[in-house]
């Protein structure tokens, strides 16, 4: 008798008309059919013989087109007389080592008060977001990257205006002189200044869009992402708020800039005393397996969620809202793609939001 | 106070911190480029570089990852004397060196860099299996397609072999016989593998990785000739008892607490083949999701 083992790094997450194949190692993820979920399902407990042996003879070609299917992509393999049991199955446990992971911040300039500073050092947060309204000199680029000097800040992330005084120079001496810059975004940028080459330490884009902080949460093919410590986290948390400190643009702390609920102002309040409060980690474990539709579809453990623009449908007995991102046009049980935006049912909740 | 000797930008070294900070565990990080002088200081001794200081007995654990802690000695004019200090210099840096090896620790600037000889000889006492080898310098003994060469060094890379390019001595089959003699070679009977397995020791705990490279003619031999296209497949593998086992008595016997382990597993027999005490896991320790970072921040 032969087996067919699955590597335990290939994940599989059911929908509801389809699976997604998600290799964890290689970092990729396609589309396929309950069939062959239900093939995968059969040589867990079967060998290969007695799988095939539940077939008429035109669906064991097929049941053989699955398995070479298999093995062609490498996601098995197979053994005679047993299962290898010297495979075991991946941990699924998700650990990092930080206590916060990164602070979103909307602001009107690039310097954080020196109170803020201490916190995000207390925090030991490693990744900086900052959505700046106002045109950021040389200086306050140069002056915010000096500010995190033997900090634990790993990454600061940077989206801003583009302004004419942005030009080639002006990002080589940013790539010179920064050592935590990793990704520089300008926005309404109708005409690059120069032609961007892959030769700064981040990376960089202009962009003509007119991004605002309420442009996030847009859920797409082209955002979703197969790595195996993100698929880990959406596992086990929520994909977009664990671990996530946010402020808007009155200083008001969040679980992210674009939700309506504060835990105080930075101005009376420490980052470390507002994560204190009892609900500022409600939503860091909500997994897409409790959201509506989500809990259905392929994708959810390889999109971001977002719980600041949802279809506010649903709401759990703790009060959590568990609706389906109101920007995702994606519906697991048609697999059809359509425009979120236009969507009839979705016309109140985009009121609400003043999008 | 944790005691950490590495290389600069050495990235694993870097991600151990992360969890050291996380513990609230203090340490001190000390580079290749770092020269330091013993000193003393009220009867205690004091280690001085340009960038770090500490007093010995500050040094409550101690990790050797890479590099070496490195002294300045003194030379004199007077030859006799610069013997003599030779001397003095000697068993002062001795003792310092032994007194951080003697902390609590995970692994030793002393004994991290093995002899593959001894080390394959040590594996078969133990009882491990370990494919036929020896040294030639001749093929005359070479059954061509079934024998391998490799290096006994440490490292395979040959810095600088020419102009801006470093070359690396990557395992290989015979296919053809050289007339002519060479220095002495290690040759070894090639084993038609099902995959390799690399284990990562530490502290008697063995994390195993199955490496299966064998429906890839490229990496059939040496899996570190990566084929980045389609990558090896990395899964976590469980070693047999008695395996494990007798890699923690080879481990012992090394006096060594934490290192790679290298394996060919063939139908039911695991063949060892080295052991690298500095090698690199954090590929394995993500694919697998070990966490073997944290294992060692927790440890020190």
């Amino acid at each position: 008798m032969k087996y067919f083992n699955l590597y335990s790094n290939i994940f599989l997450t059911k929908g509801a008309n389809r699976i997604l194949i998600s290799d964890l190692q290689r970092n990729n993820s396609e589309l396929q059919s309950l069939e062959l979920n239900d093939i995968i399902e059969e040589l867990k407990s079967n060998s290969i013989e007695e799988v095939f042996a539940f077939y008429d003879e035109e669906s064991k070609e097929i049941a053989q087109e699955y398995l070479d299917f298999l093995l062609e992509k490498e996601y098995g393999f197979i053994t005679a007389g047993n299962w290898d049991k010297n495979f075991p199955p991946l941990s699924l446990e998700y650990v990092d080592y930080n206590k916060t992971s990164n602070l979103f911040m909307e602001r009107n300039e690039l310097i954080i008060p020196i109170k803020l500073l201490q916190s995000i050092e207390n925090l030991q947060i490693p990744h900086l977001v900052i959505y700046c309204n106002g045109k950021p000199s040389l200086n306050e680029f140069l002056k915010l990257d000096a500010d995190f000097e033997n900090s634990t800040v790993e990454t600061i992330e940077i989206f801003a205006p583009y302004h004419a005084a942005i030009d080639e120079n002006y990002i080589k001496h940013l790539s010179e002189n920064t050592s935590r810059m990793y990704n520089l975004v300008f926005y309404n940028c109708h005409k690059k200044p120069f032609k961007v080459e892959d030769i700064f330490r981040f990376n960089l884009l202009f962009t003509s869009q007119d991004l605002k902080i309420n442009s996030c949460g847009k859920v797409d093919l082209k955002y979703f992402d197969t790595n195996i410590m993100k698929v880990l986290e959406a596992v086990n948390h929520n994909s977009c708020l664990h671990k996530k400190i946010g402020i808007d643009i009155h200083g008001n702390i969040k679980n992210c800039p674009a939700m309506h609920n504060s835990f105080g102002n930075i101005n009376n309040t420490t980052l470390e005393e507002a994560i204190l409060h009892k609900d500022f980690k409600k939503y860091w474990n909500l997994t897409k397996a409790e959201i509506e539709v989500c809990k259905d579809c392929e994708f959810r453990n390889v999109c971001t969620d977002c719980r600041a623009f949802t279809e506010q449908t649903h709401k759990n007995n703790e009060g959590l809202d568990i609706s389906k991102p109101l920007k995702c046009g994606y519906n697991p049980y048609t697999n059809r793609w359509d425009e979120w935006s236009t969507n009839p049912l979705k016309q109140k909740a985009i009121q609400n939001y003043g999008l | 106070m944790i005691l950490i000797i590495s290389k600069n930008n050495e990235i694993t070294t870097t991600e151990v911190i992360k969890w050291l900070i996380v513990m609230n565990k203090k340490f001190i990080r000390v580079h290749e480029d770092e020269v330091f002088e013993i000193n003393t200081l009220k009867k205690r001794i004091l280690l001085k570089s340009y960038r770090n200081q500490f007093f010995i007995d500050e040094i409550s654990a101690v990790w050797y990852r890479r590099g070496g802690i490195v002294f300045k000695t003194l030379n004199y004019q007077n030859q006799a004397i610069d013997r003599y200090m030779f001397e003095v210099q000697h068993w002062l840096i001795d003792y310092v060196i032994k007194s951080l090896e003697g902390k609590r620790h995970i692994n030793k600037q002393s004994n991290s860099h093995l002899n593959k000889l001894l080390v394959l000889e040590k594996a078969k006492q133990i009882g491990l299996d370990v494919p036929p080898y020896f040294l030639a310098e001749d093929m005359e003994d070479v059954i061509i397609d079934q024998t391998i060469v490799k290096p006994i060094t440490g490292t395979p890379i040959v810095d600088h072999i020419q102009e801006n390019q470093n070359g690396i001595m990557y395992t290989s089959v015979i296919e053809q016989k050289k007339e002519s003699s060479f220095f002495i070679s290690f040759f070894q009977e090639k084993i038609e593998k099902d995959f390799e397995i690399r284990s990562f020791y530490l502290n008697g705990k063995v994390y195993s990785t199955a490496i299966i490279s064998q429906n890839d003619e490229k990496t059939k031999i040496d899996h570190r000739r990566y084929n980045s296209k389609i990558p090896n497949r990395n899964v976590r593998y469980k070693l047999p008892a008695e395996i494990e086992h007798k890699i923690d008595l080879l481990m012992q016997s090394l006096d060594l607490n934490s290192g790679s382990v290298d394996f060919i597993k063939s139908a039911d027999k695991f063949y060892f083949l080295e052991i690298n005490a500095i090698g690199q896991f954090l590929g394995m320790s993500e694919a697998c999701n070990y966490d073997l970072e944290r294992e060692i921040a927790a440890y020190l």
